[in-house]
C-alpha cells in the first residue's frame, strides 16, 4: 500500500473503527515507512493526551432551571388546550345544529350571518343611532343577492322565496320585506318539512319512519331560527 | 431506570406529553454541556446554551419525525444553538482570553499544577482550530459519535470528516508543540 492510502485509514485507527486485516496493513507498514510512522505517532500521542480533558458536571442550578421552563411550558400547553377546548364547544354547537342537506346548511349559515348582523346590529346601535336604518337596508340588500344568488340554484325553495317577494321586488327592501323573509326563514318549517319529505325520495326510498324523524328533526332545529327573526324583526318595528 | 428509546420518548413529546422531555433532559444533559464547554470553555454560557436547547426542543416538537438516530436530532439543535450565539456575539476571540482567565484565577497545588499546565495548553490548542474541525474532533473524541453519524449531522460524506479529524489532530498537535514551547516539524 502507498502511503497516501495508509494516512487515509488513520482516523479510523485512531477511533478504533478499524478491522483486523486493514490494522495489520497500516502497522506492517509504519515498520518500514519513517514517514508515516512519525505522523502516526504524533497523532496517536495526542489522541491520548485529549484524555486529560475532564468531563465536567454542570451545576444543580441548570437541573432546577429546565424543570421550571418544562412546569411553565406545560401550564401554558393545558390553557391552550382549555382554549381549543371551549372553541371546540362552539364548532360542535354549529356541527350540532348543521342540517344534513346543503340547502338547510344554506339556510343555518344564513342564520348564522343574521345571527352576526344583529348581533353587531345591537352593539352598533347602543351608541351611534342615526343612519342606522339605511345601514342595515344596506345589509339586507347584500344578504338578499346572495341569497338569490345561491337560491337559484336550489329550485323549490327559490319558488318558494319568490311568494315573500324576494326576486320579484325592486332593488330597495323594505322593512316589511325583511319581515316576511326573515320570518319566511325562520319559522316556516314547513319549508324544511316539504324539502325532507317530497325533494329528496332517493335519499330514503320507502322509508317514511327516518323521513319523518328527519323532518320532526328539522322543525325542532328552527326554534333558535324563530327566536332570532322574531327578535330581528321586533327591533326593526322598534326603530320605526 | 426508564427503559423507553429515546425515539419513542421524543414522539411522546412531540404528542403533547411534554413532561417525559425530563427523561431526555436526564440522559443528555450532562453530554450538551459537555460538549458546549469543549466549544466555548465557559461554564455558565454551556449552561445557557443547554437550557437553549432543551427550550428549541419543546419548540420544534411537533416537527420530529424521527428519520434521524435521537442524538443526531439533538446535537443538530446543539449546532445550530452554538452558531446563533457566536453570530449573535460574534466574539469567538473571546475563547482565548476565557482561557487566560481560567488560568489566572485558579492556582492550583503544585502535584495538580503541571496536569492542569497541560489541560490549559490542550484547550488553547483546540481553541486556535476552526470551528468545523473542533466540533469533528469533539464529536469524535469525547462526544463517542462515529464518523458516519458526524457525517450525517454535518451533512457531508463520511469520506470529508475523516479528512477533517485527522487534520484536526495533525493542527491540534502543532499548536501544542508550539505552546509548549517546542518547535513544530
Ligand atoms: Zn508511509
Amino acid at each position: 500500500m502507498k502511503c497516501n492510502q495508509i494516512k487515509e485509514k488513520f482516523s479510523d485507527f485512531l477511533i478504533g473503527e478499524i478491522d483486523e486485516i486493514k490494522r495489520k496493513g497500516i502497522q506492517e507498514h509504519v515498520t518500514v515507512c519513517n514517514s508515516c510512522r512519525e505522523e502516526l505517532e504524533t497523532l496517536s500521542a495526542i489522541w491520548a493526551k485529549l484524555g486529560v480533558l475532564p468531563e465536567e458536571q454542570p451545576s444543580n442550578n441548570m437541573r432546577t432551571r429546565f424543570y421550571a421552563t418544562l412546569e411553565k411550558y406545560k401550564k401554558s400547553l393545558e390553557q391552550e388546550k382549555e382554549r381549543f377546548h371551549l372553541g371546540k364547544l362552539l364548532v360542535g354547537w354549529v356541527e350540532r345544529w348543521m342540517p344534513r342537506r346543503p340547502v338547510f346548511q344554506f339556510s343555518f349559515a344564513l342564520l348564522l350571518l343574521v345571527v352576526g348582523l344583529a348581533a353587531g346590529y345591537f352593539f352598533h346601535s347602543s351608541w351611534q343611532r342615526g343612519g342606522e336604518i339605511a345601514e342595515l337596508r344596506q345589509e339586507v340588500l347584500q344578504i338578499r343577492q346572495i341569497a338569490a344568488l345561491s337560491l337559484l340554484r336550489q329550485e323549490s325553495l327559490n319558488e318558494r322565496l319568490k311568494a315573500v317577494g324576494l326576486n320579484s321586488r325592486g332593488e330597495q327592501p323594505d322593512e316589511g320585506t325583511l319581515a316576511s323573509i326573515l320570518r319566511t326563514i325562520g319559522s316556516d318549517t314547513d319549508i324544511y318539512t316539504r324539502m325532507a319529505t317530497l325533494d329528496d325520495p332517493y335519499l330514503f326510498p320507502g322509508f317514511s319512519i327516518v323521513k319523518e324523524e328527519l323532518a320532526q328533526s328539522l322543525s325542532e332545529q328552527t326554534s333558535p331560527l324563530v327566536e332570532v327573526a322574531l327578535a330581528l324583526v321586533h327591533h326593526i318595528e322598534h326603530l320605526k | 431506570m426508564n427503559n423507553a428509546t429515546d425515539n419513542h420518548l421524543m414522539e411522546q413529546v412531540r404528542d403533547g406529553k411534554v413532561e417525559r422531555l425530563a427523561i431526555i433532559f436526564e440522559r443528555y444533559h450532562v453530554m450538551l454541556y459537555n460538549f458546549f464547554l469543549r466549544l466555548t470553555y465557559n461554564r455558565s454560557l454551556s449552561e445557557d446554551l443547554v437550557q437553549d436547547v432543551f427550550i428549541r426542543v419543546l419548540k420544534y416538537r411537533s416537527s420530529y419525525q424521527g428519520q434521524d438516530k435521537f442524538t443526531i436530532w439533538l446535537y443538530k439543535i446543539a449546532r445550530n444553538t452554538h452558531i446563533d450565539y457566536l453570530r449573535k456575539r460574534k466574539d469567538i476571540v473571546l475563547l482565548d482570553e476565557q482561557l487566560d482567565k481560567i488560568a489566572s484565577q485558579e492556582p492550583l497545588p503544585p502535584e495538580k499544577a503541571e496536569q492542569a499546565q497541560e489541560i490549559l495548553r490542550l484547550s488553547q490548542a483546540l481553541a486556535k482550530l476552526p470551528l468545523k474541525k473542533r466540533e469533528a474532533l469533539i464529536l469524535s473524541r469525547f462526544q463517542d459519535l462515529k464518523y458516519k453519524e458526524i457525517a450525517e449531522l454535518f451533512g457531508c460524506r463520511i469520506g470529508t470528516v475523516k479528512v477533517l479529524v485527522h487534520r484536526a489532530i495533525k493542527e491540534l498537535g502543532k499548536a501544542y508543540l508550539e505552546l509548549s514551547g517546542g518547535v513544530a516539524s
